[in-house]
């Protein structure tokens, strides 16, 4: 195989074997493709929110193949098992199947508090690892303390002093258009705002050990020739320590995906949130929280791969991936 | 007053140990000065109080007549006016050979694109390098990244250029390529205060040569008559380590 290499010229691994990305790719394709038309079919073609959604696969020629192979199963005898492990697959299908609309719905939540929070969260850690790093010593210590703060006490914690103990939730319900339309609801709001915080911490020690790992001379030579401190930092030392961030950060990104599960406390309707409810109306535990599984799994997965992409595309020779300087 | 360089009485202290024990000399604009001294004389001190990444305890250093040791001395202008290269070079790891010298022109002298990148090019052209102005630092070797090194210090345009044992992280294969450089510039008539060990350098380049020892300037003169007559026994057992460690080549 010849050697594949970014558009900088950084060789890069050259990655699974052809079937695994056929199958990874046709996996990755499915979902996605499936989520995005369930998305524009439940907002914009057939726009439904209170009642029921149809799934787009119908469940009676599962429940019936499930039925042809029990029978099948029954007159075989011990030759049977086979079958009756098929019309295991068929029936776990034929009970995921109803809840694939509202499960999609969830992950829509999942992906936007993911997303939102995580790139609000950058947006906040940066300068936070900076003063971290750089700062005089009153700004270190802010920045010490709230990251220490946030990383010392549980998020679900945190999310419930947002949600019930500030006046955050009312603030929100009366801006005009939450909850209205397209528009989320507070609780959605103040879990954005609750998971912003936390991953501005986390976000914000990964970044400030990269910077630390960039070598002083690079700022020192920023500065001799005539750059302030600040574009020193902003020119220079940033973009490397945000190269050598990333496969840090994409963990933190990994983590947000599954705790946004945690906004389920404050009656945000996403992922988890969705599968615990109709769980609990239709007892059907195993399916629900089988299926949810794979669909943290298929979003972990893509997170990964997109990460894997960036890594990639933002690589330069020495920096990052060789690890070496 | 005509020198392009003054430093007058410059002490520096880390702690309780004092470095630079008052300092004197000064430099005519085309002066191509070396310093040397053994490890921990202080040569890398004093480089950097002129260029104030090092800060003084007390003194003056003035450079085309104005005292740039006041407390309202713009720093940043003052260091587009006093290049530096560094014995490990300090390319900007991230950025190409021609972005590492475009960037002071577009970030601190405020050039548009092209400006900065004609700029950029005919100085990567200056040390030979134009072929690799694309290239990375870690796609270039030791000698080569210091030549880029000194075109991005030359592009601003400086009326000093200091250097800080430019040679001495090198591979002595590619010690030759920076001298010639080096050289190239002296001749033209850049003003360079030189920290070096390197005596083919020094013979062919230098107008004078600082002796520092603890803190001090011992001795000064010009590179032959050091090499023949040297004052003080100190100097001399000095300079003949280096010229027997290096061969004594010219
Ligand atoms: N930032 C600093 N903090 C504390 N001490 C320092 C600092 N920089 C230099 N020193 C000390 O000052 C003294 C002079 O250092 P300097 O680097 O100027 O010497 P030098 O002549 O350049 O030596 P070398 O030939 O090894 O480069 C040394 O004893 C060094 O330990
Ligand atoms: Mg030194």
């Amino acid at each position: 195989m010849s050697e594949r290499t970014t558009a900088r010229g950084v060789p890069v691994d050259g990655g699974l074997p052809g079937w695994r990305r056929a199958v990874g790719g046709g996996a990755f394709a499915l979902f996605w493709g499936w989520l995005v038309v369930r998305w524009i079919h439940d907002w914009f073609i057939v726009p439904n929110p209170a009642g029921d959604r149809t799934p787009f696969v119908p469940v009676g020629p599962f429940d019936a193949a499930n039925e042809v192979l029990l029978s099948l199963a029954d007159s075989l005898g011990v030759l049977g098992v086979p079958f009756d492990w098929l019309a295991g697959v068929f029936a776990f299908a034929a009970g995921a199947i109803p809840s694939l609309p509202a499960l999609a719905q969830g992950a829509w939540l999942t992906v936007v508090l993911t997303v939102v929070s995580i790139a609000l969260g950058f947006v906040l850690a940066v300068p936070l690892s900076v003063a971290r790093v750089y700062g005089g010593l009153g700004l270190r210590w802010v920045a010490l303390s709230f990251t220490e703060l946030i990383r010392g006490t549980p998020l679900l914690a945190q999310l419930f002093v947002l949600y019930y103990g500030t006046n955050l939730t009312v603030f929100i319900r009366n801006v005009p258009g939450v909850g209205m339309g397209m528009v989320p609801d507070q609780a959605v709001w103040v879990a954005i705002i609750g998971f912003t915080i936390n991953s501005a911490a986390y976000q914000a020690e990964y970044i400030r050990s990269a910077l630390t790992s960039v070598h002083s001379g690079q700022l020192t030579a920023a500065r001799a020739i005539g750059l302030g401190k600040v574009e020193g930092i902003r020119y220079v030392v940033l973009p490397q320590a945000l190269r050598y961030a990333i496969p840090g950060w994409s963990n933190e990104l990994i983590y947000l995906i599954k705790y946004s599960s945690l906004a389920t406390f404050i009656t945000v309707g996403e992922l988890f949130n969705q599968t615990e409810s109709i769980a609990n109306d239709t007892y059907r535990y195993t399916e629900l929280f089988v299926t949810a599984g794979l669909f943290y799994l298929a979003l972990v997965l893509s997170a990964s791969l997109v990460m894997n992409s960036v890594e990639d595309w933002t690589a330069i020779p020495g920096i990052g991936q060789s690890g070496e300087r | 007053m005509s020198d392009l360089l003054r430093v007058d009485d410059v002490h520096k202290s880390y702690g309780d140990e004092e470095v630079l024990k008052g300092i004197s000399f000064e430099m005519d604009r085309g002066d191509v000065d070396v310093l040397v001294g053994p490890s921990g004389s202080g040569k890398s001190t004093m480089l950097r109080c002129i260029n104030r990444l090092t800060e003084i305890d007390s003194g003056e250093i003035y450079l085309d007549g104005e005292n740039v040791t006041t407390p309202d001395t713009d720093v940043n202008a003052l260091r587009r006016n006093v290049g530096m290269v560094f014995q490990d070079f300090n390319l900007f790891a991230h950025l190409t050979a021609r972005k590492n010298v475009t960037l002071g022109l577009r970030k601190v002298k405020g050039l548009d694109k092209a400006e900065a990148r004609e700029i950029a090019d005919a100085q990567l052209e200056r040390v030979g390098l134009l072929a690799q102005a694309e290239s990375y630092p870690a796609e270039l070797s030791g000698g080569q990244k210091q030549r880029v090194g000194i075109a991005r210090a030359l592009a601003m345009d400086p009326k000093l250029l200091l250097f800080d044992e430019p040679t001495s992280a090198l591979d002595p294969e590619l010690v030759g390529e920076v001298v010639e450089v080096m050289a190239d510039l002296a001749s033209e008539g850049m003003t360079m205060l030189v920290v070096s060990h390197e005596m083919g350098f020094v013979r062919s380049a230098a107008t004078d040569m600082f002796v520092l020892d603890d803190g001090k300037i011992v001795e000064r003169g010009a590179p032959t008559d050091l090499f023949e007559n040297p004052e003080h026994e100190r100097t001399k057992s000095f300079l003949q380590g280096l010229n027997s460690a290096h061969g004594g080549d010219g």
